[in-house]
């Protein structure tokens, strides 16, 4: 007893052990060990092939394709998000009558399912979105922009921010009452005009927030695939097939699971370069914040 | 100062218009719900002209609706249980020993877990555990505590070690506690404040995910989510829309409730779990 007393911190960490070995360190490496192989994800036998698969990712125009939607996607995202959530805050920190009421109602789309969120826009746009369009005889709202190559993308994006801007607004709110009244009374009384005073002031206590804000937006665009199975499935003509939907498809629709894996590792090192690069920039700006 | 009122008023103006983008949609399915097909096929818009409950009813009757329902809150009820009894002592053992190699070694490999996005590991997860034979609740649950652990460690360690001064369980040693028992009656208690943040992501996360259930149980309807009935009521019944505006306003009643109840906890949550992180 005594014993056990005296190492229990190693018991403490027994369980979490057991399960991060087994169902999460485990899987990575036989991720990376599938990938090197030709198995389908059904057969018994699969043989070594090496880089093959890899080599293969790269001259797959469906891949290139994927990426460059997810790119944009993510990017657009990314940037809209901070755009947006910045000004949606800076709107709500103005008015000071109902603000609880605004910034409950707000928030309330975080708190939803994505897929639950996905198929009711799904469901819009296919019946409201068109009805409108007749009622006001405007012939480009009268279809299902949903099924139009060139416009799911964004409708994929607006729903996306719909649901994915409530917890930015609230971060960016809550960073901009962080901001003492004395300092932007110093800068008025100085000469500085509203937009002065933002950037000079309010600014850099919203840049660790921003950094926060791209981070998970980031993630969420890169990684997305809720939101597409819900509202395109990938379609019209896989304009809007996501990396994450894509790994999906390969390994249980197509059978191509060793394939899936090589994608799934690409999409492992693009995360990764991406948070190198997210907590350098961050650190050199936290000095000048 | 003229400006300034100015400014205001069109800072109202366009947060009403951010309410309509917002509430336009939960409207709309909310009467689209209460509608046969007849009477949305003539006016999509228009407000229900009588309290149609025949929707509900066939969603309700033609599933076992109750059953996934009763699924997701044993899932994220259990799941958080579990996350609580192991998260913060792993985090405490973490803490207090970061100078030894083995503790270093397991919270960097926990850190770096959290950039690790998840469909890297859902190919070989999802073949072990047909392997293991946990395809079923349970083999979802060990998931979600699994996954709990890097986020939740990281924040934990984070915590005690700005909150929670070492004398306090030096003098709990004196009097002589054991670890376990300084841990259970001190330390535990000290760290409620997040805890409720880590109850919120972890509950709102479990009960709101819809992929790994997908690769989990989507084999066995009796052991079905709420997120994935919604998805799979979709493929079914995708030609009687309002039947299925119905199912959305039941998979939203529940969340809808508890936010109606907790939104001040649930905001909090929510954003400071993604502030400590």
């Amino acid at each position: 007893m005594k014993n056990f007393n005296r190492h229990a911190h190693y018991f403490f960490t027994l369980p979490a052990l057991l399960l991060y070995a087994i169902f999460f360190i485990y899987p990575l490496i036989n991720g990376f060990l599938y990938s090197l192989t030709d198995w389908d994800g059904l057969s018994k036998t699969h043989k070594y092939i090496g880089f093959d698969n890899y080599s293969e990712l790269l001259s797959d125009g469906r891949i290139r394709n994927s990426l460059g939607f997810t790119f944009r996607y993510a990017l657009l995202l990314i940037v809209l998000t901070v755009v947006l959530g910045v000004v949606i805050a800076l709107l709500l920190n103005r008015v000071k009558k109902f603000q609880s009421f605004f910034r409950t109602t707000y928030f309330f789309p975080a708190v939803l399912s994505l897929i639950t969120v996905g198929l009711i826009w799904n469901q819009l746009f296919s019946q409201a979105l068109p009805a409108f369009g007749k009622a006001i005889g405007s012939e480009m709202l009268s279809k299902n922009l949903l099924s139009d190559p060139s416009w799911a993308f964004y409708g994929v994006l607006f729903v996306s921010l719909w649901q994915g801007l409530a917890i930015p607004i609230l971060l960016f709110l809550a960073a901009l009452q962080s901001v003492p009244q004395d300092l932007l009374e110093a800068a008025s009384l100085d000469g500085a005009n509203a937009w002065q005073r933002f950037r000079s002031v309010v600014v850099p206590f919203l840049i660790p927030t921003l950094n926060m804000v791209v981070i998970l937006s980031a993630k969420n665009g890169i990684t997305a695939f809720d939101i597409i199975v819900a509202m395109t499935g990938g379609g019209p003509g896989r304009t809007t097939e996501s990396v994450g939907l894509l790994v999906y498809n390969f390994a249980f629709k197509e059978f191509k699971f060793s394939y899936a894996s090589a994608l799934a590792m690409i999409l492992f090192v693009i995360i990764g370069l991406v948070s190198i690069i997210q907590i350098r920039s961050s650190s050199r700006y936290e000095v000048n914040a | 100062m003229r400006t300034e009122k100015r400014l205001t008023a069109v800072s109202y103006i366009l947060l009403l218009m951010g309410l309509v983008v917002i509430l336009t949609p939960l409207y709309l399915t909310l009467i689209t719900a209460f509608k046969t097909t007849k009477e949305s096929a003539r006016n999509f818009f228009s407000f229900p002209t009588e309290l149609y409950l025949g929707n509900f009813q066939e969603v309700i009757n033609s599933n076992n609706f109750f059953q996934f329902f009763a699924n997701s809150i044993m899932i994220t009820a259990v799941s958080i249980v579990l996350i609580l009894l192991v998260v913060p002592l792993t985090a405490y053992a973490i803490s207090r020993n970061l100078d030894k190699w083995y503790f270093k070694t397991f919270y960097i490999l926990l850190i770096l877990g959290i950039i690790v996005p998840f469909q890297v590991i859902m190919l070989p997860v999802t073949k072990l555990m047909t392997q293991l034979h946990l395809l079923n609740r349970v083999g979802l649950i060990f998931l979600y505590v699994t996954f709990a652990l890097t986020q939740g460690v990281f924040l934990y360690v984070g915590y005690i070690r700005t909150t929670i001064p070492k004398e306090l369980e030096e003098a709990a040693y004196v009097d002589g506690c054991t670890k376990f028992r300084t841990y259970c009656s001190i330390i535990f208690p000290l760290l409620a404040p997040l805890t409720a943040t880590i109850i919120i992501i972890n509950a709102f996360w479990i009960w709101n995910d819809f992929l790994l259930p997908l690769l989990i149980l989507n084999k066995a309807e009796t052991y079905w989510t709420l997120p994935l009935f919604q998805y799979n009521f979709k493929s079914t019944y995708s030609v009687n829309y309002n039947l299925l505006f119905s199912s959305f306003v039941l998979t939203i009643i529940p969340i809808m409730t508890v936010y109606v109840i907790f939104q001040k906890q649930i905001i909090a949550g929510l954003t400071g779990g993604a502030v400590k992180s």
